[in-house]
């Protein structure tokens, strides 16, 4: 017990069942401040559940329940992390407390069943959860709500069970098994009437897998409101789509304009997107960080953050930019000064294919157990370009990008191009010796690359461990199956013996 | 009835993807064009000096290497088709012209590119973006990669003509076949068909896998006779049904159903003749490419158009056909681990249930159907409640 990294037996505190008392000492400076974090989310929470119409919105949804784990959560998220990492780390997920908490107090507000405010709800443009929101800068006066996020997306990483019922749900209504449990549990959510009955309109959009697409027409019956589909096209690498891909945005636009009466404002378009050129520098910096020594933006500490940056805050939330600005400060702290994100690296990883959704920290287990630093993963290498502002052609062309280049989809869809050889150009830029590769079962789309990948890595000496997972459905792969695969890797391949012992088989199926 | 003069002549055509037909028109010289989806139209695949080969995996037993490169999770036929690829089924091919619009068949189509299968010293594979919506963008968006990532490489790389009038001959020849199927398959209408399910779709198939104008006259021959064949006698079959769903590339499912009493009367799957088999009618004053596109865009039923329109145009098609075929009900197919008719399935099942009042099956089928005896045991279940609802006069429509 120390201050130093890796002082401590992390895997002490999973006993079986739930995760109740998780305290890590990290010296007094830093568990101070991370003591200080577990107040303030807890002040965030408490003020949420002081609002009556999310006391009500907390018994009338099911899926509510699953936030009563957001402390263990950060807990789970922060194991092991020390000095800029640890801050950086409170930096992003106190954030995306604070937004979800907005997010879900307008839902309930606007819900018929709960605060009924039938003008708010009129302002509120529904969209998909795996779709980016750049569309929406233009449109100040309304709110954009990507529905599915708080009864699926975050459910499932609060507790790794969290949309199990609605997986359920899905198959009882006759949806295979072996589709993507993720669309699924948006299904079920419908199924189950769910979803707060909210919005002037909706736009879904053919991201991110086609069984994604397909659920979204089910959906938009249960949504009961006008319901635009926005195609996006497939091989976005390719110039000859890049028109129609504009076109089609124009007419979600126009859409928007007709259901709620109010004008696509092209000043607010531009202030949003120049905070969102400003953000992608952000990123870029922390890219370059990662590519050094001394990496310390990785790992989970990009992959969420990344995501509701990139895709949901989308330039129009100010405090998305001032955190950026206040981590890449702390990683350029933590650069200068040394600091390894691991008690010892080992080796440098990308991780490629879809993250476990009940698995969110699985990347802070590499870093604690065997050393593996994960540099970057597939779903936060999205687009970096910097957009020009004022050409309003120009502009169709960008969003259209961003739409093509949504998180996950930009590499699932489109060919070899992305979905492979980029990987290997990430693995030489990174100076990765390592690829975890997930396999998440019902992800199709790559799963079709699984023999290219073992070829391809053989012929370069990259190292290639399979992490095999259910993304939202923990019965198909456990957590601690997923961490089996790398532990016996790293014993028979590599020769290694894990760093903290404690990590190296434990049982936390019953944990949040 | 009487068994069909030409029947067993079809049949052996479908034993292999490199048959008789595809072998004599590239002993002519001509280009073989693989397909792998109905999005990218037959006409642009049979210009004059080409002929289309819709990709099929016949016979297939062990899909082992197929597993191996693409997971037990992917759709079979895609895993069929790689395996074949791998064992170099395929390498009679010239090119393969694919549209993006599954994912699982883009990876197949994928790993036979780049692992080299077919190594014909021009061959290529050109991957076309086709819309998911109906519209006019979509139209021109369809009309653009159809023109960039089909007609430009059979041009550039073969010398193929791509004009006007080359279109509108491959056209006229598309349309022949398409009166034939028509025509016949217009006698499953009747009262007591004189040709079951599984005959028409051995014919239908043989269109989709051969140079159509190797086939016009031995279909012609066997409408002519199929006009005068005697029709099984009444009560052969216990209920009739419209069959809807993914690829079915072998007639053994309908094989099946037809044996355990339910006479196929209408197919509106991948393979089909609902849609698929329909005349092109072109007009003077139009390019010919939107013309093609407009109507391949127009009466595809692929559960991959997502909007709202289509989705519902998909379900009253089905309505539409059940009653212009008098079905008694509906078998819902699905390809195992297909994701769009996973879905289109589970809904479509029930809205047609639920909502039209049919009596529905819904089943998923692997690649190799053959005798499965699960299958031909729900299949038989349903055509007896079928009957049963018949007898007891509780069909609601």
């Amino acid at each position: 017990m120390s201050k130093a990294m890796g002082s401590e037996r992390i895997g002490k505190v999973y006993k079986g069942g739930k995760t109740r008392a998780r305290r890590e000492w990290r010296g007094l400076r830093d568990t101070w401040y991370d003591y200080t974090r577990w107040l303030f989310i807890w002040k965030t929470m408490i003020g949420f559940m002081m609002n009556l119409n999310n006391i009500r919105g907390f018994f009338r949804y099911r899926w509510m329940a699953n936030y009563l784990a957001v402390p263990d959560f950060l807990d789970r998220h922060t194991e092991g992390l020390r000095g800029p990492q640890l801050r950086i780390a409170h930096t992003e997920f106190d954030l995306i407390v604070a937004h979800m908490c907005d997010t879900m107090t307008t839902m309930f507000k606007a819900d018929p069943l709960i605060g009924n405010d039938k003008k708010l709800s009129d302002s509120i443009v529904v969209f998909d959860e795996n779709m980016m929101s750049q569309i929406m800068n233009g449109f100040p006066n309304l709110h954009m709500v990507c529905i599915q996020i708080p009864p699926v997306y975050t459910s499932s990483t609060m507790t790794q069970e969290g949309v199990i019922h609605y997986i359920d749900v899905a198959q009882e209504f006759g949806i295979p098994a072996d589709v993507c449990p993720m669309p699924a549990a948006e299904l079920g959510v419908a199924i189950d009437d769910d979803y707060p009955h909210i919005g002037k309109c909706a736009v879904q959009c053919n991201t991110t897998c086609d069984g994604s697409l397909m659920g979204n027409g089910l959906e938009a019956r249960r949504y009961g409101i006008p319901t635009f589909q926005l195609p996006v096209p497939i091989r976005h690498t390719q110039d000859s789509v890049q028109d129609y891909a504009a076109e089609e945005i124009m007419n979600a636009i126009r859409f928007i304009e007709e259901q709620t009466g109010e004008k696509f404002d092209w000043d607010n378009y531009w202030k949003c997107m120049e905070v969102f050129n400003e953000e992608t520098k952000q990123m870029l910096e922390w890219l370059e960080l990662s590519r050094s020594p001394y990496p310390q933006v990785i790992g989970n500490n990009v992959a969420l953050y990344r995501d509701a940056t990139y895709q949901v805050a989308g330039g129009r939330d100010a405090r998305f930019l001032d955190a950026d600005r206040e981590i890449t400060r702390l990683g350029l702290e933590g650069y200068e000064k040394k600091c390894l994100c691991a008690p010892v690296v080992r080796h440098r990883a990308i991780l490629w294919g879809v993250q476990a959704q009940y698995y969110t920290a699985f990347p802070l287990w590499l870093q604690n157990c065997w050393g593996i630093l994960p540099l970057i993963d597939m779903l936060s290498l999205t687009s970096t370009r910097i957009f020009q502002t004022g050409d309003e052609k120009q502009a169709l062309l960008d969003m259209a990008h961003l739409y093509q280049n949504m998180t996950m989809r930009n590499r699932s869809n489109g060919g070899y191009e992305v979905g492979v050889k980029d990987l290997w150009r990430f693995c030489e830029s990174f100076k990765a010796d390592m690829v975890i590769m997930y396999e998440h079962i019902g992800c199709k789309a790559m799963a079709g690359y699984h023999g290219i990948f073992e070829e391809q890595a053989r012929e370069r000496g990259i190292h290639l461990v399979w992490v095999t997972h259910g993304l939202m459905d923990p019965r198909a792969a456990s957590r601690k199956d997923m961490r089996g695969e790398v532990s016996r890797y790293m014993r028979a391949v590599m020769g290694e013996a894990p760093l903290d012992p404690s990590l190296e088989d434990f049982d936390d199926s019953n944990a949040w | 009835m009487k068994d069909l003069k030409h029947l067993y002549y079809f049949e052996n055509l479908l034993q292999e993807a490199n048959n008789d037909l595809v072998r004599q028109a590239a002993s002519e010289g001509r280009v073989a064009v693989g397909s792998v989806c109905s999005l990218v139209p037959e006409v642009l695949l049979s210009l004059p000096g080409c002929f289309g080969v819709r990709l099929r995996a016949p016979r297939t037993g062990s899909m082992e290497m197929g597993t191996y490169y693409m997971t037990s999770l992917l759709c079979e036929c895609c895993r069929a088709i790689l395996e074949r690829a791998i064992e170099g089924g395929y390498k009679f091919l010239d090119c393969v012209i694919a549209p993006d619009a599954c994912a699982q068949m883009n990876r197949c189509v994928e790993n036979i590119d780049l692992q080299k299968l077919c190594d014909k010293e021009k061959f290529f594979v050109s991957y076309a973006d086709v819309p998911m919506k109906s519209g006019d963008a979509a139209l021109r968006h369809y009309v653009k990669q159809m023109r960039l990532r089909a007609l430009d490489p059979l041009r550039d790389t073969f010398g193929v003509d791509t004009s006007d009038a080359a279109l509108r001959e491959a056209v006229a020849r598309h349309n022949e076949v398409c009166r034939l199927i028509t025509a016949i398959g217009d006698l499953r209408k009747e009262e007591r068909p004189r040709i079951t399910g599984y005959e028409f779709h051995v014919l239908c198939t043989a269109t989709y896998c051969c140079p159509k104008d190797l086939l016009v006259e031995k279909l012609r021959e066997t409408l002519g006779e199929l006009k005068a064949r005697e029709p099984a006698p009444e009560g052969a079959y216990r209920a009739r049904v419209v069959m809807a769903g993914s690829e079915l590339d072998s007639p053994d499912l309908v094989k099946l159903a037809e044996d355990s009493g339910a006479l196929v009367v209408a197919d509106r799957f991948c393979f089909g003749s609902l849609p698929g088999r329909q005349e092109i009618v072109l007009t003077e004053g139009e390019d010919v490419l939107t013309q093609i596109c407009r109507q391949y865009l127009e009466q595809g039923q692929c559960p991959r158009y997502m909007d709202t329109a289509k989705i519902n145009e998909r379900k009253a098609y089905v309505d539409a056909l059940a009653k212009e075929y008098r079905a008694d009900g509906i078998v819902y197919e699905q390809m195992k681990f297909c994701d769009y008719w996973g879905y289109e399935r589970a809904a479509a099942s029930r809205i047609m249930r639920e909502e039209f009042g049919y009596p529905v099956l819904s089943v998923d089928v692997p690649y190799v159907v053959g005798t499965n005896a699960q299958l031909r045991t729900r299949m038989q279940a349903f055509v007896e409640s079928v009957e049963i609802k018949k007898i007891q006069g509780e069909a609601k429509r």
